[in-house]
């Protein structure tokens, strides 16, 4: 139902932030996450950050899988 | 979703292999009980599809595409509605893609366009926000549909024009909220598939809230090794026999959530019961703006009738949505129903579980 | 003439002193060579052997974006249309509609790179006409252009000939001409250096069938980008195709926008890529030349033609599962929700 992309933040400015996705950058509203700075990633939602990304998906993925079998 | 721009943090190549084989193994190996798997959401749908993991999975664990797809439960009297306020009351609809070709009673968004509507389609509520604020001379409303991932930039847009003193920006609400929906599907699944940003926003209270009740379910992720892990986490732990709950998408997902999404949606929305299409009234499943912002809200600043929608009997969309039926089994499918000429909604979207069978299953 | 702040009004079409003008100060100046007609019709050389002919209408909104404008895309599209038929564009003719208004320095910008484009694979232009249409008749310039081409000899392609165990080629990375008009058109607030790929082909397919005239398909992948095309060979060849989903070579930037709005590279336009399906002993030596070839140098292989899933397009995904590309269809609309 929410189609969310990862992207960098680039720069962050009075409630917005510049993110940049393999080199498509969009301004997009950073109301909903108050600490945002330059070079975190964030799930980027209809417009609007929602998210920090603290880890790559493959780190995640081994992270679990140890978890589950340890 | 990309993760490119992601994997720069780290190139664990080698452990993400064998993370992927070990959850393959757990799920081709898996010889139990069947398990019924929902995946509550239409990305989780749309990405399983495309990324061929039913194929993965051994007969006895079966995948359900429930309700979370905005589209498909969104009453075909939102659409009537939309369209009575393009047409009727010259209004600019902005809307997300998604919606522009649901069926509505007698018209879909797209055909009104053909007889002069003025639809613009947005990527974000903001942008609707943004052109209201450069067209003072065109009333816009922005169809605000979407779970509680979406609902939050829906009431960014309504404070921005609240600070920008907008008067010709309004939303025609029909946000939903999944906690109802989870109750109300809980007999039709062993075990859900979380939606992962939902609960990026709402944190993870509402999937423990389940678990007393024991039911089962993980949070997860949308790239392969998010979903294969996932998978692989509820076929391990339903084998050791009691109810579980795991959030497999750490890295976006914390328990707390969201507060600040939370607290401006708590600001200009408040629950309301709302209509499910193909699963009906859920009480206290949907958001709508407080009467302090009607301003904001089409439907009182519009003074619109309440309306009947007229849904295709045939459809059996409903019980789709309910994992109670196949697409397959349903019998306009693939017949009068298809993403050319969508019947239900679940055709309509591409997160739909019909168009999702369509395009990627059709033999 | 100076055309600076000029614009073309509906005198210029009126067929008098203004439109001999017009012709004069734009047209005649970039088109001009031998076989340029100012007469009824042009009156050419008959070539040996079979000759191809197409004709394409070419509407875009804007007119001119990144990589390219309407005047380059109306010579590469029927170039590249004759291309894949395998035959080297001889004659081209163009017919402009023009909107009352539209700046004449725009109008000469447009012809200048038709000029330089045709230049660049040895097509004459031999004959044009110019129509205006009152404002708001058309949106700014629709231009028309027909083509011949001799047909190279032995060379033989059709969508109906690709044949089980071919080998699927792309010419260069795909989707980029459909990106960079929806990164102009700015719906959606995304910036990104996107560029379309608009480009004519002949000279690098020349090389090609120089050397492997045995080519079984080409096909340029404009409206409906590769994925449609492809379905459109499954279906007239009977056969089906499996592809190594990341093969198939896609800009970062592409992949970015593309992700941001939930759509497909495989169904955005193309206008300088085309695909080719070649007999598998062939594949290595058709990938070898196209990359020693201006505008060809990304080719890559993308996968092969099967007997089975006839219809269909298959994709072979990064995690090692099989799973159908989408029938092309409809509008192509962001997803967002």
């Amino acid at each position: 139902m929410c189609v969310g992309l990862s992207a960098k933040v680039v720069k962050v400015s009075r409630g917005t932030a510049l993110v940049d996705a393999s080199g498509a950058r969009r301004e997009v509203s950073a109301a909903l996450l108050t600490d945002l700075e330059p070079g975190d990633f964030v799930m980027v939602h209809a417009g609007a950050a929602i998210a920090k990304i603290t880890q790559s998906d493959e780190e995640e993925a081994s992270g679990l899988m140890e978890g589950l079998l340890s | 979703m990309k993760q490119d721009g992601v994997k720069t943090m780290n190139e664990k190549q080698g452990g993400t292999q064998s993370a992927i084989e070990m959850a393959r193994r757990i799920l081709s190996e898996y010889d139990g009980k069947p398990i019924r798997i929902m995946e509550v959401c239409g990305t989780h749908t749309h990405e399983i599809f495309r990324q061929g993991i039913r194929s993965l999975l051994p007969e006895n664990v079966q995948l359900i595409s429930g309700p979370g797809c905005p589209v498909c439960v969104t009453p075909v009297s939102f659409i009537d509605e939309a369209v009575m306020l393009a047409l009727e009351k010259d209004c600019t609809i902005c809307t997300f893609g998604d919606l522009v070709r649901v069926p509505g009673s007698s018209s879909s968004l797209q055909l009104a366009r053909g007889k002069g509507a003025k639809v613009k389609v947005v990527y974000s509520p903001l942008d609707a926000e943004d052109y209201a604020r450069e067209h003072p001379e065109e009333q816009v409303v922005f169809l605000s549909v979407g779970f509680e991932t979406t609902t939050p930039s829906c009431c960014v847009a309504v404070q921005k024009a609240e600070e920008d003193g907008l008067s010709n920006f309004s939303l025609l609400t029909a946000n939903k909220t999944m906690p109802a929906a989870y109750n109300a599907m809980m007999d039709s699944t062993d075990a859900y598939l979380y939606p992962g940003h939902v609960c990026a926003v709402m944190g993870t209270k509402d999937c423990r809230d389940m678990l007393e009740k024991g039911m089962s379910g993980v949070v997860a992720g949308f790239t392969p090794p998010e979903l294969l892990t996932a998978l692989a986490v509820i076929v391990k732990k339903s084998q050791e026999g009691k109810p579980f709950f795991v959030n497999c998408y750490p890295r976006v997902v914390r328990d707390e959530g969201s507060p600040d999404a939370r607290a401006i949606v708590d600001k200009y929305m408040e629950s309301c019961d709302s209509r499910w299409r193909g699963i009906g009234m859920l009480p206290d499943s949907g958001m709508k703006l407080k009467p302090e912002y009607g301003a904001f809200d089409a439907r009182v600043k519009y003074d619109l009738p309440a309306i009947e929608g007229k849904e295709n009997k045939a459809c059996r969309c409903g019980e789709v949505l309910q994992g109670k039926c196949t697409p397959e089994q349903c019998p306009v499918y693939g017949k009068g129903c298809t993403p050319e000429h969508p019947v239900g909604a679940c055709m309509v979207s591409s997160e739909g579980a019909c168009s999702a069978f369509y395009l990627y299953n059709r033999k | 003439m100076n055309l600076e702040g000029k614009t073309v009004t509906l005198a210029h079409g009126a067929g008098g002193k203004q439109t001999a003008e017009l012709i004069e100060a734009v047209f005649k100046k970039h088109f001009s060579n031998p076989l340029f007609t100012a007469d009824d019709a042009a009156v050419l050389p008959r070539p040996e052997g079979k000759i191809a002919m197409t004709t394409d209408g070419f509407i875009v909104s804007p007119q001119f974006f990144n990589g390219g404008n309407i005047g380059k895309l109306s010579i590469c599209g029927t170039v590249n249309d004759l291309t894949c038929m395998g035959a080297k564009p001889l004659y081209l003719t163009c017919s402009f509609v023009i909107e009352e208004g539209f700046p004449m320095d725009k109008l000469e910008k447009v012809v200048c790179a038709m000029e330089e484009t045709a230049a660049e694979v040895g097509v004459k232009i031999v004959a044009g006409d110019t129509k205006v249409a009152g404002k708001g008749q058309v949106d700014g310039l629709f231009i028309t252009t027909t083509g011949v081409g001799l047909v190279m000899e032995g060379v033989h392609t059709s969508g109906a000939l690709a044949e089980p165990t071919d080998v699927v080629l792309v010419t260069g990375d795909i989707g980029r001409h459909g990106c960079c008009i929806l990164l102009e058109r700015d719906d959606y607030g995304i910036e990104a250096d996107v560029k379309s790929d608009c480009a004519p082909l002949w000279n690098a397919v020349h090389a090609v069938l120089s050397e492997v005239p045995d080519v079984h398909v080409i096909r340029d992948a404009t409206r409906g980008g590769v994925g449609t095309v492809l379905y459109e060979i499954a279906a007239e060849s009977g056969v089906g195709f499996s592809l190594n989903a990341d093969a198939v070579p896609v800009e970062e930037q592409v992949k970015g926008v593309t992700g941001m709005l939930g759509l497909d590279p495989m169904y955005l336009a193309c206008e300088g890529t085309l695909v080719m399906i070649v007999p598998r002993d062939k594949a290595d030596r058709v990938l070898e030349i196209l990359r020693t070839q201006p505008h060809t140098e990304g080719a890559a292989v993308i996968g092969e033609v099967t007997a089975e899933e006839k219809g269909r397009v298959v994709l072979e995904t990064r995690i090692g599962t099989r799973t159908y590309l989408p029938q092309p269809g409809n509008e192509l609309l962001p997803r967002i929700c």
